[in-house]
């Protein structure tokens, strides 16, 4: 988004990317399962930390033993990466979302962490554009919690299993929308396809790719940064760009590890720290619609925003919230049904269509002590030094995500269902993709990293313009505001070197 | 033919059959051109038709011994059992494939396996005095009790205190294992092409950090 912005301003952009640029025409294709050596399974141990990954997508995620990281074997931490042109935007699930000020102003609410230096009437403007760029589909609703935006109008409508489920919901004052969706263009809503081919109509913009960038360097006499170091991914050269300004988008953590090797912008000590993504638990809660004659048409999933700790009398035992992201018309998967063989089939038969299943998307608190730091014992095979974890879930995310399942198969009771199975236990930390906060913003330079323009309190011609700018992420997934931030930040950085500051 | 081959052109007949209908009679040869030349009259011959080598070939179990091998096919052919218009787990050759699988699995995965394979022979020969893979139906149905009951991530209390017990271990790995193996049986059985997507998720064939599955 910032190489979008800039080079329609006018600005010559370099684009380092440590990925290939690759061309899904020849590399996606139909195969058969048993045309695959592991027959879909995977290759044992090769991802173990990409519970995303499977034999048919094993080569869109970074390898491991490429590019390790550490953590305590107790305290695991899923980091899933993507190295291509075009990033995690490539394979995202496209749920866009705006965060409101029960995030922006988080700390106003319950008085926990610290609110953000801006406010969602701030950002507005910025979502009101991006969304248009990737065509977000969705229904306005007029939620505080979940606020509009330019929507292409969902006017599909619910099925009748829906309607009931909402007619309960409301009773609870659980509010249902349509998922809010960015459909894109083509195959992608993506960099890869939405922005940087408009970058490169500009003749402004230069994409290097395979080049894994090693770490920023500063010019000793003036105390800015004039370039990256780099390393080629094939050839394993050494080189250097140089550059009036850095912006990082390297993704949250990646862009945090090339500032930790690069020992600078760190005067408040919080770089890396207060790393948090959001809780997930799939399959939360599994049920089947016992109500007889169901069918017809219709959309039979669903998404629920925040409804806990929204005001006075709806406080929980814990704070902030989660999000149900639902469909009421799937088949459960065999784990959950008892028996086997043809008993098992029959009884899978007979659920087809009226299973209801929950992904749960929770809130995780920023805390200081969880953080990733450089390992200095490990490098990668760019001779770059990894990223240690240290990050665990607390009582808040404990409390808040048995708050969820049981509140779901509640719900599903009331709407007819039986359950089949339920669990609380969260994936491991990562796992969501949405790690934000190392480089976080705020007015105060000895609290935080950048200012609320994404820039570094310590050197005015860096930008860091991923998640990891965020003070808090609440439930919703984080691209949209990390696009909206991105291209606001961008409009500052012209603003500022047209009245010469940078 | 082998038998693989054989259920390979089965499941392509459903679709095969209606595209093949909608075919004009002088359908152009695929990779030709439009506009005339060599292209429009030669089918491409760049391209050759190759076969996997389970088609053709047998696979070598070489993980489970042989008490644990015949009781991981008599689980499968109870588990996924041959139905009315597709093949079972025995012809998909699932166990053959599960061997090479949990055999190339790290240690965690291969203990689970032989534990619950182990475990369903020993109670065979305690109860029946013979290996799981020789009882009946009937007695296989009595040690298979443990999948009739509902599944769900909470371990039931009487799960706890048997756990407790001396024989709790043994009996853990073969309730896991009757679970797992019915489940990759039943994936192990992959027929559908799948187009590669994110959204493509084959939950069974990851053991790692799996949430609590037991």
């Amino acid at each position: 988004m910032a190489a979008h912005t800039l080079t329609k301003k006018g600005v010559n952009c370099l684009m380092l990317d440590a990925g290939p640029l690759v061309d899904f025409n020849r590399v996606r294709q139909t195969k058969q399962a048993y045309e695959l050596p592991y027959h879909g399974f995977g290759e044992p141990g090769r991802l173990p930390h990409v519970v995303q990954a499977n034999e048919f997508n094993a080569n869109q995620w970074v390898d491991e033993k490429e590019v390790p990281f550490t953590h305590d074997p107790n305290k695991p931490f899923n980091w899933v990466r993507v190295r291509m042109i075009g990033g995690k935007s490539l394979f995202w699930a496209r749920m866009s979302f705006r965060l409101s000020d029960y995030e922006f102003k988080a700390k106003d609410h319950d008085g926990y962490g610290e609110n953000w230096p801006i406010d969602h009437a701030e950002l507005a403007p910025f979502y009101s554009r991006v969304e248009p760029i990737f065509r977000v589909q969705g229904r306005k609703e007029g939620l505080k919690q979940l606020p509009d935006g330019e929507f292409i109008e969902d006017t599909s409508p619910w099925s009748e299993t829906m309607n009931r489920f909402i007619a309960v919901s409301k009773r609870r004052e659980v509010a249902v929308t349509k998922m809010r969706r960015s459909l894109g263009r083509g195959q992608f809503a993506s960099s890869f396809n939405l922005l940087l081919p408009e970058a490169m109509e500009t003749g402004k913009l230069t994409i290097v790719p395979n080049a894994v960038v090693r770490d920023i360097t500063v010019d000793k006499n003036t105390g800015l940064v004039n370039g990256a170091n780099f390393v080629d991914r094939h050839s394993k050269r050494e080189m250097h760009a140089k550059a009036r300004v850095v912006i990082l988008g390297a993704s949250c953590l990646e862009s945090t590890r090339i500032l930790l090797n690069s020992k600078i912008a760190n005067s408040s000590g919080v770089l890396g720290r207060y790393l948090y993504d959001q809780t997930y638990i799939t399959q939360g809660v599994v049920a089947v619609d016992k109500t007889p004659g169901i069918g017809g048409g219709g959309t039979s999933g669903g998404y629920a925003p925040r409804f806990v700790n929204l005001k006075k009398g709806n406080e929980q035992d814990f704070i902030r919230g989660y999000a149900f992201d639902f469909n009421l018309a799937g088949t459960p998967d065999a784990k959950y049904v008892p028996g086997y063989g043809e008993e098992l089939e029959k009884k899978l038969a007979e659920y087809r269509g009226k299973a209801a299943s929950v992904t749960i998307m929770g809130e995780v608190l920023p805390r200081y002590e969880n953080f990733a730091a450089i390992d200095k014992n490990v490098v990668d095979a760019y001779g770059i030094p990894v990223l240690h974890f240290d990050c665990k879930y607390g009582d808040n995310e404990t409390k808040m995500l048995k708050h969820a399942m049981n509140t779901f198969e509640e719900l599903c009771h009331e709407s007819g269902f039986e359950t089949l199975a339920k669990h609380d236990k969260p994936w491991p930390p990562g796992y969501s993709i949405h790690e934000l906060g190392t480089c976080r913003m705020g007015d105060d330079p000895k609290k935080s990293v950048l200012n609320k323009w994404n820039q570094s309190h310590d050197i005015k011609n860096l930008f860091v313009v991923d998640g990891s700018s965020f003070v808090t992420g609440g439930y919703q997934n984080p691209t949209m505001t990390i696009l909206s931030l991105s291209m606001r930040a961008s409009e500052y950085l012209m603003e500022q070197v047209k009245a010469r500051n940078i | 033919m082998k038998r693989r081959r054989f259920f390979q052109t089965l499941a392509a007949i459903p679709v095969a059959a209606p595209l093949a209908a909608q075919q004009p009679a002088t359908a152009p040869a695929p990779g030709g051109g439009r506009g005339g030349g060599r292209g429009a009259l030669v089918p491409d011959d760049t391209k050759l038709e190759v076969s996997v080598a389970e088609g053709s070939a047998d696979a070598m179990p070489r993980f489970f011994n042989a008490a644990e091998f015949g009781a991981l096919r008599k689980v499968s052919d109870i588990l996924a059992p041959a139905m009315a218009g597709s093949p079972g787990a025995l012809a998909a050759e699932a166990p053959e494939f599960l061997d090479f699988l949990i055999g190339r699995s790290d240690a965690a995965r291969q203990g689970l396996y032989r534990a619950g394979l182990d475990g369903l022979n020993g109670q065979a020969r305690r109860q029946f005095n013979r290996p799981f893979a020789e009882l009946d139906s009937a007695q296989a149905e009595i040690l298979m009790a443990p999948l009739r009951t509902p599944w769900t991530y909470e371990e039931p209390d009487g799960d706890r205190e048997f756990a407790r017990g001396r024989r709790g271990a043994a009996y853990r790995g073969q309730r896991l294992v009757l679970v797992s193996a019915r489940l990759e049986t039943q994936t192990g059985n992959l027929k559908w092409p799948v187009r590669i997507t994110t959204f493509l998720l084959l939950a069974p064939a990851r053991p790692v950090g799996w949430p609590r599955i037991r």
